[in-house]
């Protein structure tokens, strides 16, 4: 085997970084089986991970929650009717993936399922009662300057766009902590510029920006927890708290008595990014914001308490025409820098922003990560109540935005994906067909083959393949 | 014998591959770059002209769209 041509290592080909937001099955999956574990000493955190599980894998928890010996595999299997062999596969695996059930053998030799031992006790606690108290008592006298809903909303709004704000870098940078900086950085949705060491945005960050307020909150925390341990708190005991906050009720005060001195350092981060609210460091008491309830609804289909808008208004605020403008009606300096993300603005007046779509100013956010979807996304999100009256000039569409601006971001995207490459090591000059096809045929089989072409006796697999490819190839030769 | 090329797979339409090949034929990029052609969609390249081919086609795409508005400045 001759190699005739060399290059580099490494090759960034398709430069395309997408944001990962997880939701909490996902997060717990990627953490180790003992942070699990830790995990499963809380009954909150069990209640939770049971109502994100299949339907099916619900059915199988409640059934073995009480059995206390291990339950073969077959009878697991004979619960659900073959028509459903796909979904009860799917169930099966996220539990074990979550270690909510292990593996034990059963007298005889059976495999046999059993719930782990930690999350049998701890979700009957949080079901049936029992133990220590697991939701925040409230046994407080009335809170002399109670708050309402409408003022918890306000507060953690301005809060949690004070954040937001930081990160596009408008004007006003002040009511960050260095804490939050941190953690912005560490995400990687910030990074140090090189020459002066100021914080700017990443191309990860323009797409968190454009992400529903509870996907950002979510993403945050998860790298908040990140760093936890860094600020000697625990990751487990963090996140057991924040679940807890879900579990409360909105514009209801809770007292902090009996919290231990992480959880209050815990409380005062969560203060500053708007997740609850105290009146002062020492009140005694705290009311959770609509942000900390809506931590388990990152699913789109996110039940219970609405979903805090980002705009002060509630109501969309932008106008797109057919001509490419967009009139966006705000005074809000985060939604102008947002717009200005993928527009060109061209006039600003005291309640009013004026852009176009351009295709520079379309391909600059394309070239920052964003997709074409996402723009699309934003601009139908906050859409102002009038487009929804505008004739769309007797063409169907399923959005209010006109169908030419929509399809021209499109088009705008696939224009720069007009070629994919792919890194990869060609083979020709075969001497005959048969070797040919037995090459091929492995190179198939294993899953690295991405081009074949069998009169001209060329293939081509990927980079990733090739030593494998190669060795097969060195002995396959030498036997024949 | 068999020969075994290190390179990168382009996938693209025809009409952008006959680009390619039209940039490989009159040296525009200084050299030739193509080590082989696969078919009507599939083109083999050596690894190191990536960068610049994509600067070279982002150019092409430049001078190929129009504005189809006016800023109404």
């Amino acid at each position: 085997m001759s190699e005739s041509s060399k290059s580099k290592s490494s090759l960034n080909l398709n430069p395309s970084p997408t944001l990962q937001c997880k939701d909490l099955h996902e997060y717990l999956k990627s953490r180790s089986a003992q942070f699990l574990e830790t995990l499963y000493n809380y009954p909150t955190i069990c209640l939770a991970v049971y109502r994100e599980l299949p339907e099916l894998a619900r059915h199988f928890v409640i059934r073995l929650l009480f059995v206390e010996q291990p339950v073969p595999q077959a009878v697991v299997t004979s619960w659900v009717s073959q028509t459903y062999a796909k979904e009860q596969a799917k169930s099966c695996e996220a539990l074990s993936e979550l270690s909510v059930w292990q593996e034990a053998p059963i007298p005889g030799g059976m495999p046999g399922w059993m719930l782990a031992q930690s999350f049998k006790k701890n979700l009957k606690v949080a079901l049936l009662g029992g133990g220590r108290p697991w939701s925040m008592s409230s046994s407080l006298e009335p809170d002399g300057k109670a708050r309402d809903v409408a003022f918890l909303d306000a507060y953690a709004l301005e809060r949690w766009e004070c954040v937001l704000h930081y990160m596009v870098g408008s004007a006003q940078t002040e009511g960050i902590s260095a804490d939050a900086v941190r953690i912005l950085l560490h995400a990687g949705l910030m990074t140090r510029d090189a020459e002066d060491g100021s914080a700017v945005i990443t191309r990860a960050g323009f797409q968190f920006l454009l992400l529903s307020t509870a996907k950002q909150v979510w993403l945050f925390l998860q790298h908040y927890l990140h760093t936890a341990e860094k600020r000697s708190l625990s990751a487990a005991e963090c996140l057991a708290f924040l679940y807890q906050l879900s579990f409360s009720t909105l514009g209801k005060d809770y007292s902090t008595e009996g919290m231990s001195n992480n959880m209050l350092v815990f409380l005062q981060h969560l203060r500053e990014f708007g997740l609850v609210y105290q009146r002062k460091r020492k009140a005694g008491r705290f009311y959770p914001t609509r942000l900390a309830l809506n931590i388990t609804c990152v699913k789109e289909s996110g039940p219970s308490v609405a979903p805090l808008e980002t705009s002060p208004h509630h109501q969309g605020y932008i106008v797109v025409e057919t001509n490419y403008r967009v009139y966006a009606y705000t005074q809000s300096n985060l939604q102008v820098a947002l717009l200005g993300l993928f527009t060109e603005l061209v006039y600003r007046f005291p309640n009013l922003v004026v852009g176009v779509l351009t295709r520079e100013s379309v391909r600059q956010a394309l070239r920052g990560g964003i997709t074409a979807e996402q723009i699309i996304h934003y601009l139908e999100q906050h859409s102002h109540s009038q487009m929804l009256k505008s004739e769309t000039g007797g063409i169907k569409s399923t959005s209010m935005l006109p169908p030419t601006v929509v399809d021209q971001i499109r088009l705008w995207e696939s224009e720069r994906n007009r070629f994919t490459y792919t890194e990869g090591v060609v083979y020709n000059q075969f001497l005959s067909q048969a070797d040919f096809v037995v090459l091929r045929d492995y190179a198939r089989q294993q899953g690295v083959l991405t081009w074949q072409n069998e009169r001209s006796r060329t293939m081509v697999v990927r980079r990733a393949g090739h030593d494998d490819v190669r060795k097969f190839w060195k002995r396959y030769s030498k036997s024949s | 014998m068999v020969n075994v090329m290190k390179g990168v797979l382009v996938e693209c339409d025809p009409a952008m591959k006959q680009f390619l090949l039209h940039l490989d034929e009159t040296l525009a990029l200084g050299r030739k770059f193509i080590l082989q052609d696969l078919d009507d969609t599939h083109l083999f390249i050596s690894p190191d002209i990536v960068e610049t081919l994509q600067a070279r086609v982002d150019d092409l795409m430049d001078q190929l769209s129009i504005p189809v508005h006016d800023k109404g400045l």
